[in-house]
C-alpha cells in the first residue's frame, strides 16, 4: 500500500514536471527563435570567393546573396569582380522558387560552371563552382 | 538534359504538395503525449485509491490505467493524424502552436474525465454521451476544424474583402440569439437551430477580430493622424472612426443587454488592443480606459445582476452560502492545492452529494485545476497561454502586410485576453464575468471558435502562402465611402 501512494506521488509530481519539461522545450525553440529573428532574415545562400589572382575581392571573402545577385567588374554590381577577364556587366545569380540559376549577360569570356561553359541560365546546387575571368567562386548554403 | 530544359519558367507553377518534415512539433507533440499519459495514470490510480479507502478494502493490485483509456488513447491518436496531415501538406506553418493548444486541450479532457460524469449528458440518438465523452468529441471537432484551416487556408481575400458582411453576419447571428434564443443559468446566451446549439457570442469574438483587423488595416494612416479637435480631444477624422465605433457599439450593445458581460469586457479589450497595435498611439488605450471606467458605473447602476458581481467581489463572505457560495468554494479550493496541489483525482469531495462549485466546468475550471495541481500547475497553464500569445505575436511580425499583421495579433490575443479575464475572476482579482478559460473549459461554442482562430493562425504563419494582395485605392467620398476600386 505504501508503495502504492509513493507511485502515485512520483506521478503527480511527474505530470507537473512533465508540463514543465514541454513549456521548457517550447522556451528554448522561442529564444532560439527571436535569437534568429534578431540577427535578420536568413540568407538564401552565401558566394565564397575560392581563388582570385588579382586579390579584389580577396579570397576567402563571402558575400550573402539577395534573390539576385549582379557580377561583373562595373561598381555597379552587388559583386565587383576586378579582374581583367571579367566584363562589366558579367553573369547574373537568380534565386528562382527552391533553386539557384546563373545566366551569362553576354560576357566576352564567358562564365562557367564547374570548369564548364554556361550557355543559358544553369541551375546550380550549394558546392557548385562558378568561375568569372580568373576568379573562382563557391555557392554555399547560407545561415538558416 | 539541356540546360534550357532545366530553367523552365516556375513562376506559374501550382504550389506543389510536398512532404515537410515537422521535428519541432514532433518532439513537443511526444512531450504532451507523455505528460498526458502520466496525467491519465495518476488521475486513474487516485480514483482507485479513494475508492479502495472509502470502501475499506486491501488495494490488491496497483492500477495505473487513466479512467477512460479510449478517449485519451482517441485524443492522442487524432493529434498525431493532425500532426502526419500538417507533415504531408507540407506547409511551412508554425510548429508549437498546435503542441500548446494540445496540451490545454488534454488536461481540459483530463479535467473532463476527472469531474461527475453526470453534470452534462446529452443524447445522440441512441447514444447518451456524458460530460468527458462529450468534451472529446468537441476537442476532435476542433482539432479537425484546425487542421482544415491550417490546410485549405492559402488566401486571406474572403476575410479581408467582405469585412462589412462577416460583420453583418455577426451581429445578425446575435440579435437572432437575443429574439429566439433560449435561457440558460438565467442568461439567454444559446441559440438553437435544429439539432445544433451553441453561444454565438462566442463565434462574434473571431468576426469582431476580422473585422477590425480589416478596418483597422485599410485605415490606418487616416486614423494615426488628428484631424478632428473636440475640445482638447484630438480625433482621427470622424467618417473614418465612425463605422469602426458602430460595429463596436453594436457587438457591445447587445451582449450587454444581454448580459453577457464577460463578452462585453472581452471586445472591449480587444478593441483596444487592436486600435493600439495598428496605431500606436497610447491616448487612445488611456482615452479607451477612461470610457470603460465611466461605462462600469454607469452599467452598476443599471443592472441588478453587475451589482450583485462587484458586491461578490468585494466581499463574497458577506452571504458564503448564497450569492458568495461558488467565489468562496473556489477561493478554498485554491487554498486547498497550495503549492503543489492534491493530485489530480483527489481534490474537490463533494459536500451532501452536490459539487461545491457548481460551474466548476465551464466557468471555474481553475478552481479544480488549482486545487489538483496547486499553484505551479497553474503558472504552467498560465505559461502555455503566454505561449500561444507569443506565437501569435511572431506571426503578426513576420506577417507580410497589415491585415495579416493585425490579424494574426487579434486572434492571439482574444485568446490570451480571455484567459486572463476569467483566470482573474476565478482567483477574485476583478469581478467574475462568466467566459470560458479557452480550451480547457467544457462548452462545443468556445472550443469552437477558438480553434478557428487557432487555425487562422497557423495559415498565417505559413511563409510560402499566397502574397497579399495590392492595398485597395481610395478615396475620399465623405460619410459614405463607396466606390473602392481594386
Amino acid at each position: 500500500m505504501d508503495g502504492f501512494v509513493l507511485a502515485l506521488w512520483v506521478l503527480r509530481l511527474l505530470f507537473l514536471g512533465l508540463i514543465y519539461v514541454f513549456l521548457f522545450a517550447v522556451a528554448r525553440v522561442l529564444v532560439r527563435d527571436l535569437r534568429s529573428a534578431a540577427r535578420g532574415p536568413a540568407e538564401l545562400g552565401r558566394l565564397v570567393v575560392l581563388a582570385s589572382p588579382r586579390g579584389e575581392p580577396a579570397p576567402g571573402v563571402f558575400y550573402p546573396l539577395d534573390a539576385v545577385t549582379t557580377l561583373g567588374r562595373d561598381l555597379t554590381n552587388t559583386v565587383v569582380v576586378d579582374d581583367p577577364f571579367a566584363s562589366t556587366e558579367h553573369a547574373v545569380l537568380t534565386f528562382r522558387g527552391r533553386a539557384w540559376y546563373v545566366e551569362d549577360r553576354g560576357s566576352t569570356n564567358g562564365t562557367y560552371v564547374n570548369g564548364v561553359l554556361a550557355a543559358g541560365p544553369t541551375a546550380l546546387g550549394f558546392g557548385d563552382q562558378i568561375q568569372i575571368g580568373e576568379v573562382r567562386f563557391r555557392l554555399e548554403r547560407g545561415r538558416t | 538534359m539541356s540546360a534550357l530544359a532545366q530553367a523552365r519558367p516556375i513562376a506559374r507553377r501550382l504550389p506543389r504538395i510536398r512532404p515537410r518534415t515537422r521535428p519541432v512539433e514532433f518532439g513537443l507533440l511526444a512531450i504532451v503525449t507523455l505528460a498526458l499519459l502520466v496525467g491519465g495514470a495518476s488521475l486513474g490510480a487516485t480514483e482507485q485509491w479513494l475508492r479502495a479507502q472509502a470502501g475499506g478494502e486491501k488495494l490488491g493490485a496497483f492500477g495505473f490505467a487513466p479512467p477512460d483509456p479510449r478517449g485519451l488513447g482517441v485524443y492522442l491518436g487524432a493529434l498525431l493524424v493532425v500532426h502526419v496531415a500538417f507533415v504531408l501538406a507540407g506547409r511551412r506553418t508554425d510548429q508549437i502552436l498546435l503542441p500548446a493548444v494540445a496540451m490545454l486541450g488534454g488536461i481540459g479532457l483530463l479535467l473532463m474525465q476527472r469531474l461527475p460524469q453526470d453534470l452534462v449528458t446529452q443524447s445522440l440518438g441512441s447514444v447518451e454521451l456524458r460530460l468527458g465523452q462529450l468534451q472529446l468529441l468537441w476537442l476532435i471537432i476542433s482539432l479537425t476544424v484546425v487542421s482544415l484551416l491550417a490546410l485549405l487556408v492559402r488566401s486571406d481575400h474572403w476575410l479581408r474583402a467582405y469585412k462589412y458582411t462577416w460583420a453583418a453576419a455577426g451581429i445578425t447571428l446575435l440579435a437572432m440569439t437575443f429574439v429566439f434564443g433560449t435561457d440558460v443559468n438565467g442568461e439567454r446566451l444559446t441559440l438553437t437551430i435544429g439539432p445544433v446549439s451553441g453561444q454565438p457570442s462566442e463565434l462574434l469574438k473571431v468576426i469582431l477580430v476580422v473585422f477590425l483587423a480589416a478596418y483597422l488595416s485599410e485605415n490606418r494612416s487616416l486614423l494615426a493622424e488628428e484631424s478632428t479637435r473636440i475640445g482638447p480631444l484630438r480625433l482621427p477624422p470622424i467618417p473614418y472612426l465612425a463605422p469602426m465605433v458602430a460595429m463596436w457599439a453594436i457587438a457591445l450593445g447587445v451582449v450587454v443587454v444581454q448580459g453577457d458581460l464577460g463578452a462585453a469586457l472581452l471586445f472591449f479589450a480587444v478593441f483596444l488592443a487592436l486600435l493600439f497595435v495598428a496605431t500606436g498611439r497610447l491616448s487612445f488605450v488611456v482615452g479607451g480606459m477612461v470610457l470603460f471606467l465611466v461605462g462600469s458605473f454607469v452599467l452598476y447602476q443599471l443592472f441588478g445582476h453587475v451589482q450583485q458581481r462587484v458586491d461578490n467581489w468585494l466581499d463574497p463572505f458577506r452571504d458564503p452560502l448564497g450569492s458568495g457560495f461558488q467565489t468562496v468554494q473556489a477561493l478554498y479550493a485554491f487554498a486547498r492545492g497550495g503549492l503543489l496541489g492534491v493530485g489530480l483525482g483527489a481534490g474537490l469531495p463533494t459536500i451532501g452529494g452536490h459539487l461545491p462549485v457548481p460551474a466548476v466546468h465551464t466557468d471555474y475550471p481553475l478552481a479544480a485545476l488549482g486545487e489538483e495541481l496547486g499553484l505551479m500547475g497553474l503558472l504552467a497553464i498560465f505559461g502555455l497561454y503566454l505561449v500561444i500569445v507569443e506565437r501569435g505575436l511572431r506571426i503578426a511580425a513576420a506577417a507580410q502586410d497589415e491585415f495579416r499583421a493585425l490579424l494574426a495579433a487579434g486572434l492571439s490575443l482574444v485568446i490570451g485576453i480571455q484567459a486572463f479575464i476569467i483566470a482573474a475572476g476565478n482567483l477574485k482579482l476583478v469581478p467574475l464575468t462568466g467566459i470560458t478559460l479557452p480550451f480547457i473549459s467544457y462548452g462545443g461554442s468556445s472550443l469552437l471558435a477558438n480553434a478557428i482562430a487557432v487555425g487562422l493562425l497557423l495559415a498565417l504563419s505559413d511563409r510560402g502562402a499566397v502574397p497579399p494582395p495590392p492595398p485597395r485605392r481610395r478615396r475620399w467620398h465623405g460619410l459614405f465611402r463607396r466606390g473602392t476600386v481594386r
